[in-house]
């Protein structure tokens, strides 16, 4: 197309890179080519629906790394990365007691990719643990939750308690003697609470004991309803801190 | 006129203070989007190595039938599980967490000045408190658990090469001031009855006969300590002047629950062997069935 018009000796490089960067396909998703003026770079930013989560600009300091560690963002990257194994897992994953635990068997052994497949969710999920309880604590020593941010630190504890229920629940699908017996103990202890302890054990794991119900309703909660609830919540939270004027700074 | 100039020379001040403001800007892209590409593709690729080296747990097929000993929650949870050996059951797994979360989320509305805000530590006690907090509290909860697996007593006697007096008995663990103390008949039993109809509301029965050092051990004590501790470390705090502000609390406070909840869950984590018995980390086996 283009590239008639172009003098000679342009070398192969050139073509390629003309052939996919100003094809009219490729034009067609990104409307402009690098932004590489400040006010394309902006607009980039802006106009992207992914990029527009950020403001355009942002002070200094906050780009520095030493500033937040990247550890609400990493939260976030690992929840993604969750969301994508986990949905590569749930293709192999039946939430029966006579299924769950061969199929995790056999995703080890019959799945190609498989046993990566679960090793990456298990370990990003303790990683999301501990990156959330970090950027807590971030955040508090920053002192970030003051005025006006009081309520997007409140958004931050929910998002802190679903974060462990999603890992709680999903800790009990592999259906073996780990799961079981830790899923076991952690709901006794809800069953110990005065007076609505026994009906709340009851209704969480839908019986007197962990068994078929427990497994199915756990899975629920596990790959839908806690997800669900925790973007929600994620979303008001990013949103909180554009409306409460990007992170915090000194007064 | 003279409205129009004030008004004039306030924008130009307010105009100065955004460039200023400008100035110390960056723009998102690149600045800020190369960063989070270059975090998030080392977190994917150190995962990714990770995964390749260590296979995530599988044990046998659950067994109702088998009970692990010890048979433990998630790692998260296992500060309260260890809280669980010390007191109530009702107090530790459910009581306890759910007031720690509501004062976490407290904390904005008690702390709601503007000191040391948007900067890492950075009102001037907030190094030390930040110590002296994480240091009172990881301590703290380390001799509580000493003295409630009786390692007193284990240095009383290495040290002083007798027995523990039996006359003393009542201060081996805290469960000892329950069992080892001549409590009154009466005291075990005191019939408060079950007249809250909670049955005519379809939940359980609520009996509340109470014995009196059963109360103290499993609800007095843990309460007072958990409790009188904190407040007491504030007190103490303030009155030789490391803490003066809102700030200054919180962040002593903040760093103590820290170090309460890391101590407690890397004991009950790594801690506790067969029957959740304190034992140095190399001793404890794996569970078995
Ligand atoms: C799933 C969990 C969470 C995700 C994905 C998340 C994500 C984020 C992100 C991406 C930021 C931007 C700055 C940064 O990266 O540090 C942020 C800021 C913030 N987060 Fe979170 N967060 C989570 C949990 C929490 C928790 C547990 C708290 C506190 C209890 C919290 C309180 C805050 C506050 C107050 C800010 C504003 C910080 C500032 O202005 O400097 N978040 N969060």
């Amino acid at each position: 197309m283009a590239s008639t018009e172009r003098p000679e000796g342009r070398g192969m490089g050139d073509r390629i890179y003309d052939a996919i960067f100003h094809s009219y396909f490729w034009q067609s998703i990104f409307r402009s080519g690098y932004p590489n003026t400040p006010r394309n770079q902006m607009l980039a930013v802006a106009t992207n629906v992914f990029l527009h989560l950020h403001p355009t600009r942002i002070h200094r300091t906050h780009v520095k790394i030493t500033h937040t560690y990247c550890l609400g963002g990493l939260s976030f990257f690992l929840f993604l990365g969750l969301t994508i194994t986990g949905v590569l897992l749930m293709f192999y994953y039946v939430p029966s007691v006579e299924r769950a635990y061969e199929d995790i068997m056999r995703l080890e052994t019959d799945v190609r990719f498989g046993i990566l497949m679960r090793n990456l969710h298990r370990w990003m999920a303790h990683g999301m643990v501990i990156m959330v309880l970090m950027h807590m604590m971030r955040v508090f020593y920053t002192g970030a939750y003051k005025p006006p941010r009081e309520f997007n630190w409140v958004v931050g504890v929910v998002l802190l308690v679903l974060t462990l229920l999603l890992s709680f629940t999903g800790y009990l699908l592999p259906w073996d003697q780990l799961a079981f017996w830790a899923i076991t103990v952690g709901t006794n202890m809800v069953g110990s609470a005065p007076l609505l302890g026994e009906p709340n054990r009851f209704a969480l794991i839908g019986g007197f004991e962990v068994g078929p119900n427990a497994l199915i309703r756990f899975y629920t909660l596990h790959v839908i309803a806690l997800p669900l609830l925790a973007s929600v919540f994620m979303a008001v939270h990013f949103w909180r801190i554009r409306r409460d004027g990007g992170l915090a700074r000194p007064l | 006129m003279v409205a129009a100039a004030q008004e004039n020379a306030t924008s130009t001040a307010v105009r100065a203070k955004a460039r200023r403001q400008r100035d110390e800007e960056l723009l998102v892209w690149p600045d800020l989007v190369f960063v989070e590409f270059i975090a998030a593709m080392v977190f994917l690729l150190s995962l990714t190595a990770l995964s390749i080296a260590i296979n995530a747990p599988l044990l046998d097929r659950a067994n109702p039938g088998v009970t692990p000993n010890p048979s433990k929650a998630p790692w998260y949870f296992l500060n309260l599980q260890e809280l669980l050996l010390h007191m109530d059951p009702a107090l530790a797994g459910v009581v306890v967490p759910t007031i720690a979360l509501i004062a976490l989320g407290a904390i904005p509305y008690f702390d709601n000045t503007h000191d040391g805000q948007g900067e890492w530590l950075s009102t001037p006690r907030a190094g030390r408190l930040t110590f002296l907090g994480a240091a009172v509290g990881s301590i703290g909860t380390i001799l509580l658990i000493l003295y409630d697996a009786s390692k007193h007593v284990v240095i009383f006697e290495g040290l002083t090469g007798s027995k523990w007096p039996v006359g003393l008995n009542f201060l081996r663990t805290s469960r000892a001031l329950q069992n080892d103390l001549p409590w009154p008949e009466w005291s075990k039993k005191i019939p408060l009855g079950d007249f809250i109809p909670s049955t005519q509301l379809g939940l359980p029965k609520i009996v509340l006969d109470l014995n009196i050092a059963e109360f103290l051990v499993a609800q007095i004590i843990p309460v007072s300590t958990m409790v009188g501790l904190p407040i007491l470390m504030s007190i103490v705090l303030w009155k030789t002047g490391v803490a003066k502000t809102r700030r200054d609390h919180m962040i002593a406070q903040f760093s103590g629950f820290i170090a309460v909840f890391i101590v407690l869950t890397i004991v009950g984590t790594a801690f506790r062997g067969q029957g959740m018995e304190l034992l140095p980390p190399w001793l404890v086996k794996p569970p078995i069935s």
